[in-house]
């Protein structure tokens, strides 16, 4: 009974699994809010149709942007809330409201010391990303005046990737890319086309070999992303490469 | 020019701000999938921290809200994983409440159709909207049956198992009326 029943879980979840037309979470976000230009729009659209599992995804995420809790779940969702302010007013460095009106941070599991507050964008750069996103919220965000013991602000640029791209022959042995003027390290990282982490590392060349175990995960068709970012001796970002698609072919 | 945030030192005043607007979708979420106010405390603070992590490489060019649906999707579904690994006690009810045939198991209609789209087509055609939704999630990526009834809100009095069940039957069918075609060309 329960081997017939992990063949039967096996079977259904290797049917049931995304193909490499199925879209990304931020493809059918971008097809759900208009935001995905033609002709992509429109050959994702047919796909969707005929697509259980987007149409499941789709479903989820509209599901998300709506998610208001019922009346059962409110004052869980108040509670939880309460104490994830407590850990940002915890690990912000600047004065908060929040950590008066709530008192001391809760001796729960402090995930959030894990935050590195002093990594954030400087006055400037945040001035950018925010307009960017408050823009695409409906609303812009407060923002945080400008410190004048804030250090000089490092514009991003971009690093050109050399390879992996595209569609391959084999798995590749190797990241590579060229390398960046002021860039002391640079920390790459291999992800699922959902973004989900499979192996991430740091160096000082401009390449780095994939490790065996990675290497056997990159199966014919599967389409994987990867991006390199440098950073300067400080260890502040200062270049990126977006993200890059490549597979093997079938 | 990359959009990419410029790191440096300073505040997290707009980072702490933009989280904000998004806690109660984050929360809600994690609370349907964890079930517990503990467990979906934890699970959103590693949904943040990983968001905080790889701000550097949201660019700008999705919605802030879809791009922390895709980091809140894959917290929960890791979660879940590591919570109960295939073992769903409802999926023991949901057996009971089907005959006991081998050949009208559900992985029959996607051994005889050997092509993966072909099944998806077949899945397609014969469910409903909220049953390849719960299959999907099911068997796709594991998700217990209790937790698809939270985040579907399904309010049925049987929740995700009535439409796995109802979902199992009809493939059986579909099944059986495959077969019978094939005697009839053969």
């Amino acid at each position: 009974m329960a081997e017939a029943r992990s063949r039967e879980r096996s079977l259904l979840r290797k049917a049931l699994s995304p193909s490499y037309a199925c879209a990304s979470p931020l493809e059918l976000g971008g097809l759900a809010d208009g935001s995905l230009a033609q002709p992509a729009a429109a050959r994702l659209r047919d796909h969707v149709s005929g697509c259980a599992r987007c149409q499941t995804e789709l479903t989820l995420l509209k599901d998300f942007e709506s998610a208001a809790p019922r009346p059962d779940e409110e004052r869980a969702v108040r509670w939880i809330s309460a104490r994830l302010e407590r850990r940002f007013s915890e690990a912000s460095a600047g004065p908060s409201p929040w950590r008066a009106r709530h008192g001391p941070a809760l001796p729960r599991r402090s995930v959030f010391t894990a935050l590195n507050v002093g990594g954030f964008a400087v006055a400037a750069a945040t001035l950018a990303a925010a307009v960017t996103i408050g823009l695409r919220e409906g609303r812009p965000p407060e923002l945080a005046q400008p410190s004048p013991a804030a250090p000089t602000v490092l514009r991003s640029a971009g690093i050109t990737t050399l390879s992996p791209a595209g569609d391959l022959d084999a798995a590749p042995n190797e990241l590579r890319w060229e390398p960046q003027t002021g860039a002391a390290s640079y920390s790459v990282q291999v992800m699922e086309v959902d973004h989900a982490e499979l192996w991430s590392a740091e160096t000082r060349d401009a390449s780095i070999a994939l490790p065996p175990a990675l290497r056997a995960r990159i199966v014919p068709g599967k389409p994987l992303l990867w991006e390199v970012v440098a950073k300067d001796a400080a260890g502040r970002a200062v270049a990126w490469s977006g993200k890059q698609r490549f597979r093997i072919r079938r | 020019m990359s959009n990419h945030l410029a790191a440096g030192g300073g505040a997290s005043i707009w980072l702490q701000e933009l989280f904000r607007r998004h806690y109660t979708k984050v929360v809600t979420w994690c609370l349907r999938v964890a079930g517990d106010r503990e467990e979906a405390y934890d699970l959103a603070q590693g949904v943040f921290v990983k968001a905080q992590r790889h701000l550097g490489a949201f660019r700008g060019d999705s919605n802030v809200s879809t791009w922390l649906y895709s980091i809140t999707r894959s917290e929960c579904l890791n979660y879940l994983r590591s919570r109960s690994p295939l073992n769903d006690p409802l999926d023991d009810d949901v057996a009971e409440a089907l005959p006991d045939d081998p050949e009208s198991r559900p992985e029959r209609v996607f051994e005889l159709h050997s092509s993966v789209q072909a099944a998806r087509a077949l899945l397609d055609r014969e469910l409903t909207d909220t049953e390849k939704r719960v299959f999907t999630l099911h068997y796709g990526d594991d998700v217990p049956l209790q937790t698809i009834t939270s985040l579907l809100r399904l309010e049925n009095p049987s929740g995700a198992k009535a439409y796995l069940v109802s979902a199992r039957r009809k493939l059986a069918r579909a099944l059986q009326r495959w077969r019978a075609s094939e005697k009839l060309t053969a």
